[in-house]
């Protein structure tokens, strides 16, 4: 072979490479990193459906009469807002 | 766990410099050869729950180690390509003078024809002529049939004897 390599190379190389094993066990973030980021990316997506489907449909007449009535809103209350009005 | 960092150092002690050498032949340069070796032996350390205690570890090593090297060419020439600067001249690059090039005119010639070859017929002639392998080892390492590496190894020693006769 008409290559040479650096004094003692293959010594620092066999203890570089035989250190791979715990240097992998130490810095093995990965999977809980790619969970976190599918976990991340499920929630956003969630909330983007949710707003989207929510902000879409306009209120029924049946919707404004729970809400009103949820809401303790009296008929003389409305009368006078229409009155108002 | 324990049992397979027993057996990863082993493979490291038994095995990493002959496989540097074999990096080398294909790569030429020092630098690209150590971090090859670094990539190497971590997709091993990845691949060992995978590995099935009845195959040959050399053929095993090897198979992961052609696959890395392969896919380094690769990477290096579209980078050449990106760069705009041509195959030829990057066979040239890992060729020439280097602090760690030790041999004459000659086996820089010859180093150079090698590096000139394309990917599957250098691997073959490195194989062949560096690391002594037989036709039935390289062809279970890189899954090729032995009559298709035969072929690959003639039209390689062909042309690396073409460019040694003329080198222009």
């Amino acid at each position: 072979m008409p290559y040479s390599t650096p004094e003692g190379y293959f010594d620092s190389l066999q203890c570089r490479l035989s250190d791979i094993p715990s240097r992998k066990r130490r810095f093995n973030f990965t999977p809980y990193l790619a969970l976190a980021a599918s976990f991340a990316v499920a929630l956003l997506a969630g909330n983007y459906i949710l707003m989207k489907s929510t902000a879409d449909q306009p209120a029924s007449d049946e919707d404004i009469v729970e809400y009103l009535i949820e809401s303790g809103t009296t008929l003389a209350q409305l009368e006078d807002a229409v009155y108002d009005y | 766990m324990q049992e397979q960092e027993r057996f990863f150092n082993e493979l490291v002690r038994k095995y990493s410099e002959q496989l540097y050498w074999h990096v080398r032949a294909m790569v030429g340069s020092h630098e690209d050869a150590d971090d090859l070796l670094q990539d190497i032996f971590i997709k091993v350390w990845k691949a060992l729950p995978s590995f099935r205690g009845d195959s040959d570890p050399f053929t095993w090593l090897w198979r992961i180690a052609t696959n890395e090297t392969i896919s380094f060419l690769r990477k290096s020439r579209v980078r050449a390509a990106l760069s705009f600067s041509r195959v030829d001249a990057e066979a040239e690059r890992v060729a020439d003078p280097n602090p760690f090039f030790d041999g004459d005119e000659a086996l820089r010639q010859l180093r150079k024809a090698i590096a000139g070859l394309p990917d599957k017929q250098r691997l073959v002639f490195t194989m062949r002529y560096y690391d002594d392998l037989s036709y039935e080892q390289i062809s279970e390492i890189t899954g090729t049939s032995v009559g298709a590496l035969k072929t690959s190894y003639h039209i390689a020693y062909e042309k690396v004897k073409a460019f040694l006769t003329d080198p222009d």
